[in-house]
């Protein structure tokens, strides 16, 4: 049964001993934030945590690493919690397959039970925010889920975009929001700049699980995050007008944050550190104008500790960085069997595929480039054989260790893009790019001495069922 | 309210909220690197003598910030 709301998924945590509560009164610092990071070394079965006794404030509820581990995720998803990586992200792709399954519109949110407007506007009278790092300039916003429309085609509804980007709350009703330049949001903003225009948003916090998901999944500019998540929910996904800016919102939302991206304006922002396990500078970014905030009696704060990977951020990435990179694969290739896309957000991808003809893996390793995702990550691309899973790192090893000639394997492709917060790039923003061809090379190449592969015995998977019985009445 | 700040060591602070349960703690900003923080969190963060060199900012760090994303051009108008 699909969640309509962030409550409704942090009561089935607790019935499923995902959900710690912590009662005992905390710090708001360092205390919220180095328990997230703590539970995050907790291995695949991390559970979300709650706060409602945090120093200082009244009525705080806070909840962190909802989706922290490979049991939440699958419990997001209505799987049963021990299912396992690769299963949850073969279970993705089979979804993906309903897309695109239109929204429903559903009248009376919760989010509309209060409203601040204008002058009264203080985003720290709603929200209990809490520093995450040491070296970062102040308290985000790292988990809202902002909605924008296209300013060129404000009526389609493909183009508009839902998505989770840092946001630093530097005033009472002023934000900063780092629109990476290949993300959907920055050429919403472009446009509007050029227009000479704001750009107005909506930040919805404090969702359902699986909207968090759609907005960390690395669409194609035209595809529409909540007809996937209908898909992914196996029912449409509700949502409802914000009432400021008319932009289409999560009907369940805990808080509903309106204003606009100022436009032709940038401020000192940061630093923050950020997933890929270091901290960005200081830039200038852009500054939000807050108008409107609605939320829910009593609204819980969900909030994303993010650090040495892996943490929270890392799994609500892994399986939805992978899809979108397989799909669009395969519409090309479909010779690709699996895309493993799990670490930093594809910062390094790992393909396995058929291979045709010579050369064919490093055909494949290029195309990985010119994805919408490739274009800002995939730094290094390393291609495997059909017969060797890209999730089982070992395999790979194996593939890297015997089946990639350094002399003839490696492709570098100078000066590409990249987000500006990959830290090993000279100038932020380029880099150059490289493809392993980790294959058994096909006819007409020959290179190297194969012969003929060592595989399993054909009566091995017999004796494999066998021994486990045996081990398991142990 | 007088500084300095942690991070750059500006003189203007401004109040940005103080705890709902009075006297707790107050959410301080300076005016000049937006470095906020709450009287409450570890000296590291707080105060200017332990803040970290390798976290701390100048007038010239924030001037030679990048622009993230850069502004485009104006579209020309028919």
């Amino acid at each position: 049964m699909p969640y309509d709301d962030l409550r409704g998924f942090l009561t089935t945590l607790e019935a499923q001993g995902q959900l710690l509560r912590i009662t005992d009164e905390v710090l708001p610092e360092p205390d919220v934030a180095a328990a997230a990071n703590a539970a995050a070394r907790m291995g695949d079965a991390a559970p979300a945590l709650y706060f409602d006794n945090v120093k200082g404030f009244t009525d705080a509820r806070i909840a962190m690493n909802v989706h922290g581990s490979w049991a939440n995720h699958a419990l997001a998803l209505g799987l049963p919690k021990e299912t396992g990586t690769k299963e949850q992200i073969d279970e993705f792709i089979r979804r993906w397959a309903e897309f695109p399954v239109a929204p429903e519109w559903r009248e009376d949110p919760p989010w509309a039970e209060h409203t601040m407007d204008g002058a009264d506007v203080d985003i720290f009278k709603v929200l209990p925010l809490v520093r995450l790092n040491d070296g970062d300039g102040g308290f985000y916003i790292d988990k809202a889920a902002v909605v924008s429309k296209d300013p060129d085609d404000p009526d389609n509804s493909g183009k508009q975009n839902v998505g989770i980007y840092r946001i630093e709350v530097k005033g009472r009703a002023r934000l900063a929001l780092q629109p990476v330049p290949m993300h959907d949001i920055a050429q919403h903003l472009r446009k509007a700049e050029e227009r000479g225009e704001d750009l107005p948003v909506a930040i919805t916090l404090g969702n359902d699980p699986v909207i968090s998901i759609v907005a960390a999944t690395p669409m194609r500019y035209d595809e529409n995050e909540y007809e996937l998540a209908g898909a992914l929910r196996g029912a449409p996904a509700p949502i409802s007008r914000a009432p400021l800016t008319g932009l289409p919102v999560p009907w369940g939302s805990e808080v509903v944050i309106e204003g606009v991206i100022e436009g032709r304006k940038r401020e000192i922002e940061g630093p923050f550190g950020e997933f890929t396990g270091h901290y960005s500078g200081g830039r200038r970014m852009t500054v939000i104008r807050v108008d409107r905030i609605s939320h829910r009696t009593d609204p819980i704060f969900e909030h994303l500790y993010l650090g040495m990977p892996w943490t929270e951020i890392d799994h609500l990435m892994a399986a939805k960085t992978c899809v979108p990179l397989y799909q669009q694969l395969r519409a090309d290739f479909p010779e690709v069997r699996a895309v493993n896309a799990m670490y930093t957000h594809g910062l390094v991808v790992i393909v396995s595929t058929a291979t045709r003809y010579g050369g064919f893996a490093k055909a494949v390793g290029l195309r990985v480039l010119t994805t919408p995702h490739g274009l800002g990550y995939a730094a290094t691309v390393i291609v495997v054989d059909e017969d060797v899973d890209p999730f089982n790192l070992p395999q790979v090893m194996w593939a890297l260790s015997t089946r990639m000639n350094p002399e003839h394997d490696l492709v570098v492709v100078p000066n590409m893009p990249v987000l500006e917060l990959a830290p090993q790039a000279d100038t932020p923003g380029i880099v150059h790019k490289l493809i392993i061809d980790a294959t058994a090379p096909a006819a007409p190449d020959h290179r190297g001495n194969y012969g003929n592969q060592v595989r399993d015995l054909p009566e091995a998977a017999e004796w494999l069922t066998r021994l486990r019985e045996l081990a398991a009445r142990h | 309210m007088n500084g300095p700040c942690p991070r750059c060591g500006h003189e203007t602070i401004e109040l940005l909220f103080t705890s709902p349960v009075p006297g707790v703690w107050d959410l301080l900003q300076c005016e000049r690197c937006l470095y906020a923080w709450r009287t409450s969190e570890p000296a590291r963060r707080t105060d200017r003598a332990a803040y970290p060199a390798s976290f701390r900012m100048s007038q010239a760090d924030i001037d030679a910030a990048p622009e993230v994303p850069s502004i485009p051009p104006l579209r020309s108008r028919p």
